[in-house]
């Protein structure tokens, strides 16, 4: 099922897997050749959520072939994977609110080979909203809309693991995304496109807050995700309801850049949608000649997606560029590190989009 | 209703005895599910209720623990009971793919008749439905053709094996055929002057669906093919004259010919002393490869003549059988030696000269004996009403034992009874195909038209089709993946359908933020506001009773519900004057940012953004700050007092934290009028305390005494002061 567009447009091929897929990303690379991509299913059918990787074989057009599964004890609700000196490793939070650790096999990388859980009561109350690991993998945050900040090491061979309470809002904030900006430094997005940034230096509570005055009223929303790219760590992006996407600088924390949605003051936003915006990624597929030209205030090309299934690139003060528009929403996607011209999706129809851009 | 089915059904109301579908009494056999709770027995009660779909939840309770019993046993269990389940030639997942696919086409369809009817109200045309709009109806289900399955063959071989005369494909399914069925017939009426042909081509490719309960020319294929490998000179078998013949029957004469070609006289050795019988064989062949044939084109690989008209179809047809009859006539018969060859190939000839016997012995059921005599005996049938008498005197030649749903459906296509046609249509594959197959009925016959689109009393006063919709958005309603697009179909239900919408939306589960935001996005697309307000609400007490009570003031503000904030204010509160110390702090400041400085959103909570700010200077003064914080704090405490949304039940505790202000040491903060309202305040205070509702402020004995004390010993040193 590949629709074959102009030059310009990149080739889409829909895998329909008759399971609801909950989250997907890449799994770092072991060897140069073998690509493997992990998927959280949940089988409305059977009842039951698995984890599973699979190889991507690209030609003639991408298919996956599952190498290894592991069920976790209810629906996926994050997932994240990050390189390891060994094998790269999983992270997996639930809607019971449990995080799980995965570690893959290091010969082949496709294998799960061990699996460890935080599951104890009062880790979260409710679900885990979202996690995140530290680069090197040893260190996952996780974040819950009970309003809990839990940080979890992960010692030796990622089979034993602690975790520390960071904060506790007690339910009078939730927070709904988290991202590493530094070994030290992470940030959170919550309820009324609020953003936390925490420093583990300053223990106690967020060290800065940000709350958009500019969504005053009907328009206030809730960060969905948060991404901040690794050489500009003072930038925070954003996305959440109403079609908004926009970047907080710390050196300017008072004026929000806003990338898509919400208009501000009679500047004109190029706005791509009107609904959620699920996920946001800095997008590293940028042309060469636009690189050099990248100030550093200037904020990076940013890749969303959407409920109304929009899929699109958008930079700084230019038209938006529309990758994949879906009659169904685009609940999350992931940038290839290694390969940053794919793209893989899930897709609210029981699909996976792979994006090849040209 | 117009048409009573059991006068004019045909065959397939013969034995349904004035039903409109044959309803078979013994097919209904009880099924039995086994439930496993896994409690000892007995069970003392059960409840039932439907769950999700078309599962049931059996509640069983055990008897009531005696006291010496462990606590270990549970009391009961709840289970979950799929009916009906597994079943069927195409999945729930299967189902859910072509329910998804089908959106798209639907919509689209909708919205170009929308448009057409609306350009044709402006142009005064009487009817919406002219050439455009049968484009627009073929393309609506050439794609959803395609969704049904595509028979793609694997990429055929370098080495063609001879000995495979059927090729294999993707299993096919009724669903297709039916669909195929019904798009011959309704949709493509631009090719209905090939209506023969096509149908030679759908029993080419669905023959072998009957053959799961029938004997089928198919079925005979398959079974011959399995012994071919094996057999060492065919032309002995009687079988594959059989089946030879039964093949050329229904007209798949690319199958014939490959197997005319195994036929003994071809091998190099035997050429010499066969060369009568291999030249009969040849020319047999031959003929058949030259078949005239009344259509557009032939896929690659199939056999025959193509005529585009019916006059150099009516010419090559007359040429064709005289060639025919002349090899029929021919003296070389009598030179040709082997006995079952000159039987066969002279069987052969009689079926394509149209015998009647011979096409009765070489077929299986009614439908091959049907595309039999279209082939050879009526090539030139065109129009419907001949094409139906003819299945009726097929039916009586070679009934069926058993109806075959798709039988049944064509029987009704060419009996011309909607009626029929929808409830084989429904019996047979479902909702889905009934609410999607509505479109082409319309489309391809006015009978349908009128049946479908009149407004029925016994049905509320909705149209036959809006019922069909509805029905299949039910089905879709009732599965947690798929109710997101019963809204496409509900929409286009012109009487029922906003309302039920509204109703689909409201009954949807809140607790998730991701499904509440799905729901609340599709209300906002049908310009629903008030659901998705309502269901704001449900989600911002669901949230607030569950604890986070970040999301549940969230939701709240979005619905802008204030009676409902101004009520869980007062709950607040009850935790504000307990837990708001220095360190719980920052855990309010999240809460209170959120709460904003609009009034209007916040509702009796504004009150919490001036007593955080009131706090914050006042724990600057506390830090030993200057007489500055020390003045804010009191601008604050003044502004706290005068609101009206400070609750009454505040205004002790905020005159006992501002002691320290009171008795300012280096000058009285507070002037001469300020001091008064701080009194005011305190002597309804004491007034308030008569009334019943009133609740005691949690302070020390002395408190209250103190607060007095501080109030008059400022307002003497206030008086001085000025």
């Amino acid at each position: 099922m590949a629709i074959i567009g102009t030059q310009e447009s990149p080739q889409v091929y829909r895998l329909p897997q008759y399971r609801y897929v909950d989250a997907v990303r890449w799994l770092p690379p072991v060897s140069a050749f073998d690509r493997f991509a992990v998927v959280a299913y949940y089988d409305t059918d059977a009842g039951s959520p698995s984890v599973e990787i699979h190889a991507l074989n690209p030609n003639p057009s991408p298919t996956l072939t599952p190498q290894s599964s592991w069920t976790p004890p209810s629906r996926i609700s994050s997932l994240r994977t990050c390189p390891t000196p060994l094998s790269p490793i999983l992270a997996a939070s639930t809607f019971l609110g449990s995080l799980h650790i995965l570690a893959c096999n290091s010969a082949n990388g496709a294998v799960i080979e061990s699996e460890a859980s935080v599951a104890e009561l009062g880790f979260h109350a409710g679900p885990v909203a979202s996690v995140d690991l530290r680069d090197g993998g040893s260190e996952c945050v996780s974040v819950g809309e009970d309003g809990r900040v839990n940080l979890v090491s992960i010692v030796g061979n990622s089979s034993n693991l602690n975790y520390r309470r960071v904060f506790d809002g007690n339910g009078l904030v939730g927070y709904t995304a988290v991202k590493w900006a530094s070994p030290t430094e992470f940030v959170t997005g919550c309820y009324g496109f609020g953003i936390h940034w925490w420093d583990q230096r300053k223990p106690g509570g967020p060290v800065t807050q940000f709350k958009g005055n500019w969504s005053q009223g009907k328009t206030s929303g809730i960060i969905h995700s948060v991404d901040i790219h690794p050489s500009r760590k003072h930038t925070c992006l954003a996305g959440g309801s109403s079609g908004v996407a926009f970047a907080w600088d710390l050196r300017t924390p008072q004026q929000p850049i806003v990338l898509s949605g919400i208009e501000t003051g009679g500047a004109a936003i190029h706005s791509l949608s009107e609904s959620e915006v699920w996920e946001v990624q800095y997008d590293c597929y940028a042309r060469s000649s636009n690189i050099s030209n990248i100030s550093s205030s200037r904020i990076l090309p940013v890749m969303m997606c959407s409920e109304d299934g929009i899929l699109a690139v958008v930079e700084q003060g230019e038209e938006p560029i529309e990758l994949m528009a879906e009659p169904c929403a685009v609940n999350s996607f992931d940038i290839d590190r290694q390969n940053p011209s794919d793209v893989i999706c899930s897709l609210e129809w029981e699909s996976i989009a792979i994006l090849a851009r040209p | 209703m117009p048409g009573v089915a059991s006068d004019s059904g045909g065959g397939a109301s013969d034995s349904g005895g004035g039903a409109l579908v044959p309803f078979n009494p013994e097919a209904q056999v009880a099924v039995v599910y086994p439930l496993h709770h896994g409690l000892k027995p007995p069970v003392s009660r059960l409840s039932i209720s439907w769950s999700r779909g078309n599962t049931l939840r059996v509640s069983v309770f055990c008897p009531e623990p005696s006291v010496d019993d462990s606590g270990d046993e549970p009391g009961g269990k709840v289970v979950e009971v799929r009916l009906g389940g597994g079943g069927g030639e195409i999945s729930d997942a299967h189902w859910r793919r072509i329910a998804y696919g089908s959106v798209i086409p639907f919509a689209l369809l909708q919205s170009k008749k929308n448009a057409a009817l609306t350009l044709s109200k402006m142009s005064m045309n009487s009817s919406p439905y002219n050439v455009d709009w049968l484009e627009y109806v073929i393309e609506y289900s050439k794609d959803i053709n395609l969704l049904l399955g595509n028979p793609k063959l694997p990429p055929s071989p370098a080495i063609d094996d001879p000995k495979s005369v059927l090729k294999k494909g993707e299993e096919p399914t009724s669903l297709k055929a039916a669909w195929e069925l019904l798009e011959i017939f309704y949709a493509d009426k631009l090719s209905q002057v090939w209506l023969p042909e096509r149908l030679v081509d759908w029993l080419a490719d669905y023959d072998c669906l009957l053959s799961v309960s029938h004997s089928t020319v198919h079925s005979k294929l398959l079974s011959f093919q399995g012994e071919l490998v094996r057999l060492q000179i065919v032309e002995d078998y009687p079988k594959y004259w059989e089946v030879m013949s039964s093949a050329l029957a229904v007209g798949w004469l690319e199958i014939v010919v490959k197997m005319l070609r195994l036929h003994g006289s071809y091998q190099l050795d035997q050429l010499s002393n066969r060369e009568t019988e291999n030249g009969l064989v040849e020319a047999v062949a031959v003929l058949i490869s030259k078949m005239p044939r009344m259509r557009p084109e032939l896929e690659s690989g199939k056999l025959g003549e193509c005529f585009k008209t019916k006059p150099d179809f009516m010419k090559a047809w007359e040429k064709w059988r005289a060639q025919l009859n002349k090899l029929e006539l021919s003296a070389f018969w009598f030179q040709c030696s082997h006995q079952q060859t000159r039987e066969g190939l002279r069987n052969m000839l009689q079926i394509m000269l149209g015998n009647a016997n011979s096409l009765s012995t070489a077929t299986f059921n009614w439908i091959e004996l049907y595309i039999s005599h279209l082939l050879y005996i009526r090539p030139f049938t065109m129009g419907l009403e001949s094409l139906y008498s003819l299945a009726q005197k097929c039916i009586q030649l070679k009934p069926m034992a058993g109806a075959h749903s798709l039988m049944g459906l064509i029987i009704g296509i060419l009996g011309e009874n909607s009626e029929v046609v929808l409830a084989e249509c429904s019996r047979g594959f479902g909702p889905w195909m009934v609410a999607h197959a509505i479109e082409l009925l319309t489309a391809g016959s006015d009978h349908a038209e009128v049946l479908l689109h009149q407004e029925c009393l016994n049905l509320g006063g909705i149209s036959l089709e809006e019922l069909h919709r509805l029905v299949y958005a039910q089905v879709l309603s009732s599965h947690a993946l798929t109710w997101q697009i019963a809204p496409i179909y509900l929409t286009s239900c012109m009487k029922q359908g906003m309302g039920l919408l509204e109703i689909l939306l409201s009954k949807q589960p809140v607790q998730h933020n991701h499904l509440l935001l799905k729901n609340i996005e599709i209300c906002r697309l049908y310009d629903l506001d008030s659901i998705s307000s309502s269901i704001m609400k449900i989600s911002g007490v669901y949230h607030w009773k569950h604890g986070r009570k970040d999301s549940g003031v969230f939701w709240l503000q979005q619905a802008r519900d204030e009676v409902q904030l101004n009520r869980i204010a007062q709950q607040l509160f009850d935790s504000v004057g307990k837990t708001i110390s220095d360190e719980s702090f920052k855990q309010w400041e999240g809460l209170i940012q959120l709460l904003g400085s609009e009034s209007k959103t916040a509702g009796g909570l504004e009150f919490l953004h001036k007593y955080r700010d009131f706090k914050k200077s006042l724990q600057q003064v506390c830090d030993g700050k200057t007489t500055d914080a020390a003045r804010q704090a009191v601008e604050s405490l003044i502004s706290l007092m005068k609101n009206p949304s400070t609750p009454q039940r505040f205004w002790l505790p905020l005159l006992h934290d501002s002691l320290k202000l009171l008795n300012w040491q280096e000058r009285p903060l507070l002037n001469v009028s300020q001091t008064n309202l701080l009194l005011n305040k305190l002597q309804e205070l004491s007034l308030a305390r008569l009334r019943p509702d009133f609740i005691e402020a949690d302070l020390p004995p002395e408190g209250l005494s103190s607060i007095r004390l501080a109030l008059a010993t400022n307002l003497g040193r206030a008086f001085l002061e000025e």
